[in-house]
């Protein structure tokens, strides 16, 4: 890696919004391409905050600020980054489930599968089966992604579970991924749920896992 | 020794016959009266009453009368989502435009304030053996209800801000606190649950201060204080010590034992940390018992209390509590019963009632022990009541486990929870006890049939 591309990188992970925006200008004029600057500078930046953020080692400001640092320098790549050169890692539907407004942690899901390459589509909060639903056949989604932070809505998971299989247009094509602080893998195997992970950095490396080889 | 005096034992670090237990009963309690968690965080008759009901049935050593982090909130300016089965929840934050620091104090006489406060003193007043706990939603998570996520890219932005914040929502909560005191509380818990999303470095640079401060106000007060937490906070459990609690509670993402050497270090109780969901939610009711011994069995009886992480899911069925309150105040008997559960293939065959054929109609009390177990006892007595007018007609039985043929009894007609009561043969009250009048129509049903 170059030593322009290891700045932004460490940049990114301190959380340098606008020294991330500025080396990106500068690796570009040197002549880097846009996506050698995402792929080598920018997200091995935001592996690494996801590796602390797995370990416990840094916690969600940290995590906040070095995605909006990462989120600088993509704002300067996009406009050069057409269609062709995004190489298409799958897309994913998020949101919290009906009646849960906590989305700190889904916000954060977001953050992590968008800096993995993955294309998400975040539905916001309190989201209802239906609309998962709807939103997974419109975006010809990978993956519904469920979060929840209350034992009394995470019940509802299992409605979208239950509208995927009852549905000849997603099931067996869409896979559920389920996730928050009061869900575990023994809640996604009593609700049939496809995937369970334990933290925000974990379902990104997931995410992208079963998105490869569902277009494998 | 038992209560408030047992409580207060163990938080100046005596060793103690048993642990205390303390089941932090939030919107669940609403069930013992058939009553949506709405109608009782809004009505203080409905609330007293369920007060008084998990009292009698889950047997505590000390209460948190009312357990919502949103009241200072909803005084404050954010607007509130209310639910049948879950605490309200924050949904509008006044200061998510701008962070500007609010001027409005909090009195007695806001929102829910009047209400609490009223119930609490009918609760001291009616159980005064019992430590009251006062709950105060900790400042970190207030000021988060006020600015929103926000507030996580303000501790880098604007750290002034924030600490500015932080303290303002301090002396808000402080004046809070002062209310609960005055109305009996014995112990005052600050509940931050946001704790655990930040680094020590955080947590010394806008935490440490306010926080130590809280605790120094009440402890001149001579009133005994908690730090709360949820989620994985083990790297903060130092940093909350040195801002000197008399209590640290933590729920299942702690190792409790860890965590113990930590707290005992510093001379500081730790309560926790039975699973919230995995157990007292979806487990049985042996499933809480064992976790409840278990967790007894490692921790001892000095600077420990007993309780589950955080408030109880309003779907965790009452005789989970109940069975872990039975466990705590009579570990001997619940020990030999669940060797009898575990040994539930070599169970004696039994021969069933002809329900169809009786002369009489039949109420079975299935108990852990009404002797022993208060909810049982209730159960029975209850059945009894009903009963009284009837004569003949109605016949009362008990089937305590503590009997073999009694499980087998369980496992014939599906039963994993008690106490639980049939009639007739049929499954009709698990875990709450029935209104006698309930009862009684239930038994005119069955004459009317014959």
């Amino acid at each position: 890696m170059s030593a322009i591309l290891q700045e932004i990188s460490e940049k990114l992970q301190k959380g340098k919004m606008k020294e991330v925006a500025d080396l990106t200008k500068k690796a570009l004029d040197e002549g880097i391409a846009p996506l050698t600057i995402l792929n080598e500078g920018l997200m091995p930046g935001m592996d690494v905050i996801g590796e602390r953020f797995k370990n416990n080692d840094i916690f969600i400001p940290e995590v906040l600020i070095a995605a909006r640092a990462m989120a600088a320098g993509t704002d300067v790549l996009r406009p050069l980054l057409v269609g062709e050169q995004m190489e298409q890692k799958g897309t994913v539907v998020i949101g919290t489930i009906k009646d849960d407004l906590h989305d700190i942690g889904k916000n954060l899901v977001r953050m992590m599968m968008e800096s993995k390459g993955l294309n998400v589509i975040d539905l916001g909060n309190s989201v209802a089966p239906a609309k998962y639903i709807e939103a997974a056949k419109k975006h010809k989604a990978d993956i519904i992604a469920c979060s929840a932070l209350l034992t009394t809505t995470m019940v509802h998971i299992k409605d979208v579970v239950a509208a995927v299989a009852a549905d000849p247009e997603l099931a067996g094509k869409v896979k559920v991924m389920i996730g928050g602080a009061p869900v575990n893998d023994a809640f996604r195997e009593s609700i049939g749920a496809d995937i369970y992970t334990p933290d925000a950095s974990t379902a990104a490396e997931k995410a992208v896992e079963v998105c490869a080889a569902m277009h494998a | 020794m038992q209560g408030k005096a047992l409580i207060m034992e163990v938080l100046k670090g005596k060793t103690v016959e048993r642990c205390p237990w303390v089941p932090y009963t939030g919107s669940q309690i609403a069930n013992l009266k058939g009553y949506t968690a709405q109608e009782m965080f809004k009505d203080a008759d409905k609330l007293y009453a369920c007060c008084l009901e998990a009292e009698a049935q889950y047997l505590p050593d000390g209460m948190t009368p009312m357990f919502d982090l949103q009241v200072e909130a909803e005084i404050l300016g954010c607007d509130l989502t209310w639910y049948d089965n879950t605490p309200p929840t924050v949904c509008t934050h006044p200061l998510e435009g701008e962070l500007v620091i609010p001027e409005k104090r909090i009195s007695r006489e806001d929102g829910r304030i009047p209400l609490i406060l009223d119930v609490m003193r009918r609760f001291k007043k009616a159980r005064p053996e019992i430590a009251m706990y006062g709950l105060v939603c900790g400042p970190f998570t207030l000021a988060s209800h006020l600015r929103g996520t926000n507030i996580f890219m303000d501790m880098y932005d604007n750290e002034d801000g924030v600490k500015a914040l932080v303290n303002y929502c301090d002396e808000r909560v402080r004046e809070v606190a002062a209310y609960y005191i005055e109305a009996g509380c014995d112990i005052i818990a600050a509940v931050d649950p946001l704790v655990s999303q930040i680094s020590p470095d955080m947590f010394e640079t806008f935490l440490s201060e306010p926080y130590t401060r809280f605790f120094a106000a009440l402890r001149e007060q001579n009133v005994p204080s908690s730090f709360f937490v949820c989620g994985d906070a083990t790297k903060n459990i130092e940093p909350m010590c040195k801002t000197k609690p008399d209590c640290i509670a933590i729920d299942e993402n702690v190792d409790i034992v860890a965590a113990k050497q930590i707290t005992d270090a510093h001379d500081i109780t730790i309560s926790g940390n039975l699973q919230l969901t995995v157990t007292m939610l979806l487990g049985t009711q042996q499933d809480n018992q064992k976790e409840a011994l278990a967790l007894m069995d490692k921790m001892g009886t000095q600077r420990f209390i007993l309780a589950p992480g955080c408030d109880v899911p309003f779907d965790a069925p009452a005789a989970n509590l109940v069975g872990v309150g039975e466990a705590v105040r009579n570990p001997q008997t619940v020990r030999k019963a669940l060797e009898s559960y575990v040994a539930v293939e070599n169970l004696p065959e039994i021969e069933m009632p002809d329900y169809a054929n009786l002369d009489h109609v039949l109420l079975e009390a299935v108990t852990i022990d009404s002797k022993t177990c208060a909810a049982c006892g209730y159960m029975v007595a209850a059945a009894e009541a009903a009963a009284k007018a009837y004569g003949d007609k109605v016949k009362v039985v008990e089937r305590s486990i503590m009997h073999p043929e009694s499980l087998s009894f369980m496992k014939k007609v599906g039963l994993t929870n008690l106490p639980s009561l049939l009639v007739q043969g049929e499954i009709k009250h698990v875990s709450l006890i029935p209104p006698v009048e309930k009862l009684r129509e239930e038994i005119e049903e069955v004459l009317a049939r014959r």
